[in-house]
């Protein structure tokens, strides 16, 4: 989950949640080259009387500076590249699992062998228990397996809204009348928050996700007592 | 009245020369900072990573978050 004063992502808990975390730090570095290089520029034409008005042409220079861009922008393409087609591999999930977005829960369904569906809401925050979160704890989570694959199909049944679990780097749309798939994998258990990340209405922020990703012992024992 | 002659001062190409210093200096200026965010930052983030799940007992790890109570499914 997020804390005070955070300035980066969460901690990883899937590998493409890793994959993006790593990307980022390499375009960052790139980032930081170019305007570091700008910065370093512009106070060197601000600090300096010497002028030179009379260049025609500089072709040197302009290929440099349409060659080395060119080659920085190829070297940020690929590994995003990479990890797009990485996030749409099949991956033989065991499990589907849909989920629908409402004005202002999500609703979850697990239809894979027996029926099981349930709703999140968002518990108030005058009922939260001490050590709970505030604006993101819920009174059903959704419960799975964790190191495990699992298909997520997205949908809503009123209005945009956006089923989001940073840590895990996912965040998909549900978008009416349309069915979106996402897979999820978690390399660890616990409690992985998220919140609706499209707007909604007037409780957009107030309809989170939790995900409680347990053995795969746990989960079944717990499905089987849900039915 | 004695004049000791001084040495001609440069008067020429004193734009050129900065250019040329502070490229140099540029490039090494952004490289450098680009290095330093690698290796300060990505690759120790890519270390804390591999270190952490090299020796990651999952099991070991839920059971001591279900002593602690946190799960709704497993108690």
């Amino acid at each position: 989950m997020a804390y005070p004063y955070q300035l980066g992502f969460q901690d990883a808990t899937s590998p493409v949640m890793e994959e993006l975390l790593h990307f980022h730090d390499h375009t960052l570095m790139i980032v930081f080259l170019i305007s570091t290089l700008v910065l370093y520029l512009i106070s060197l034409m601000l600090s300096t009387k010497l002028t030179h008005t009379n260049t025609m042409d500089a072709q040197e220079i302009e290929t440099i500076w349409t060659v080395l861009p060119a080659i920085i922008l190829i070297m940020i393409a690929l590994p995003s590249l990479r990890i797009l087609y990485m996030m749409d591999e099949m991956n033989n999930p065991l499990l589907t699992v849909k989920t629908m977005g409402h004005q202002w829960y999500w609703s979850y369904e697990y239809t894979d062998y027996e029926e099981l569906n349930f709703d999140s809401y968002m518990i108030p925050t005058t009922e939260l228990k001490p050590g709970e979160l505030r604006l993101l704890e819920v009174d059903n989570r959704l419960i799975l397996p964790m190191e495990t694959p699992i298909r997520m199909l997205i949908s809503s049944e009123d209005v945009l809204h956006s089923w989001a679990v940073p840590s895990l780097g996912l965040k998909t749309d549900a978008i009416p009348g349309r069915l979106n798939q996402t897979t999820l994998m978690s390399l660890r258990p616990g409690l992985f928050y998220g919140q609706c990340s499209e707007i909604c209405g007037s409780n957009h922020s107030f309809m989170p996700i939790v995900l409680e990703m347990v053995p795969l012992k746990s989960f079944e024992s717990w499905s089987s007592s849900m039915l | 009245m004695s004049s000791s002659v001084l040495a001609k001062p440069q008067m020429r190409g004193l734009l050129a020369r900065r250019l040329r210093i502070h490229i140099v200096g540029a490039f090494f200026v952004s490289v450098g900072v680009a290095a330093l965010y690698k290796f300060g930052v990505a690759e120790p983030r890519k270390k804390a990573y591999a270190d952490f799940y090299k020796n990651y007992d999952s099991m070991k790890d839920f059971e001591e978050m279900r002593k602690a109570g946190i799960f709704q499914s497993a108690k």
